[in-house]
C-alpha cells in the first residue's frame, strides 16, 4: 500500500492531465515523474481508485474510463472551454461540476436530451449558471443514491 | 443522472423509473449540489486525501438544506428493506 502523499500526486496528475488534454494519462506515462516503476505505477492506479471509488476502470482493463467530474470516455456532455470541445462530463449532474476544473472561464456544456435527441445547453462560469437553453432544463436522477438502488447511480 | 429538456422529457424517456418521479432537481438546486466546498479544491495538490473524504457529508447536509432527505436521495436503505 502507498502512502497518501503518492496518492494524491497520481490523482492530481490524473486529474490535470485529463483538464489540460482532455484525455486520462496511462499509468505507464505517470510511473517515471512519479519515480515508480512502470508496474509499481498500475498498482498505485488501482489504489487511487480504490480511493475515489466515483470513478472507475474499464471493466477488466487497467484503463481510466471514468474520473469524475470528467470522463475519459465520451459521453453525451460534451465540454467546451475557450473554443475547444476536449472534454466529457461523467454525467449530467457532474457536468455542473466541471466549472470548478477551469477557474474564470466559461464551461460550455451541450448534451442531446435522451427523450427527443433535441439540444440541452448550459454554460457556467464560477459555479454560476450563465445560460440555459431551454429555460426548462431539469436534472434527474433515475436510480436513487446509494448501493441498495442496485445500479450506477452515474446513469 | 442527466439533464433533460423538461420533466416532460425525462417522463418520456424509455428508461425512466416510476420510482424516480422523486428524482428531479432543479438546476441552480443541481450546481448548488456540485459546488460544496471540496469541489473547488480538486485541482490541488492534496485534493484526494484532504478534500474528497468531506464530500459525502457536504453533500448529506446540502440535500437536507434543499429537502431531499428521502432514502431515494440520501442513499439510504429504503424502509421496506430494513
Amino acid at each position: 500500500m502507498a502512502d497518501a502523499r503518492l496518492r494524491d500526486a497520481m490523482f492530481h496528475r490524473i486529474m490535470r492531465g485529463l483538464v489540460d488534454t482532455g484525455r486520462a494519462p496511462h499509468y505507464a506515462e505517470l510511473a517515471r515523474p512519479l519515480g515508480l516503476s512502470v508496474e509499481n505505477a498500475r498498482l498505485l492506479l488501482h489504489e487511487v481508485m480504490q480511493a475515489y471509488p466515483i470513478g472507475w476502470l474499464h471493466p477488466e482493463t487497467d484503463f481510466i474510463a471514468s474520473f469524475p467530474p470528467l470522463n475519459n470516455l465520451p459521453t453525451q456532455y460534451r465540454v467546451t472551454v475557450g473554443g475547444r470541445q476536449i472534454w466529457f462530463a461523467q454525467c449530467g449532474f457532474e457536468a455542473t461540476s466541471v466549472t470548478w476544473l477551469f477557474p474564470g472561464e466559461i464551461v460550455r456544456v451541450d448534451a442531446p436530451c435522451l427523450d427527443c435527441g433535441d439540444p440541452v445547453t448550459l454554460e457556467m462560469r464560477d459555479g454560476r449558471i450563465t445560460r440555459v437553453e431551454p429555460a426548462g432544463v431539469i436534472g434527474h436522477l433515475n436510480f436513487g443514491f446509494g448501493p441498495s438502488r442496485g445500479r450506477p447511480a452515474f446513469l | 443522472m442527466n439533464l433533460f429538456r423538461s420533466e416532460d422529457h425525462a417522463r418520456r424517456w424509455p428508461a425512466f423509473l416510476p420510482r424516480s418521479e422523486e428524482g428531479f432537481i432543479a438546476l441552480p438546486d443541481l450546481a448548488g449540489f456540485f459546488a460544496t466546498e471540496s469541489r473547488h479544491h480538486m485541482l490541488e495538490p492534496d485534493y484526494l486525501s484532504t478534500w474528497y473524504p468531506r464530500r459525502a457529508a457536504e453533500r448529506r447536509a446540502y440535500l437536507e438544506h434543499i429537502g431531499k432527505t428521502t432514502p431515494f436521495w440520501l442513499g439510504t436503505p429504503d424502509e421496506a428493506s430494513r
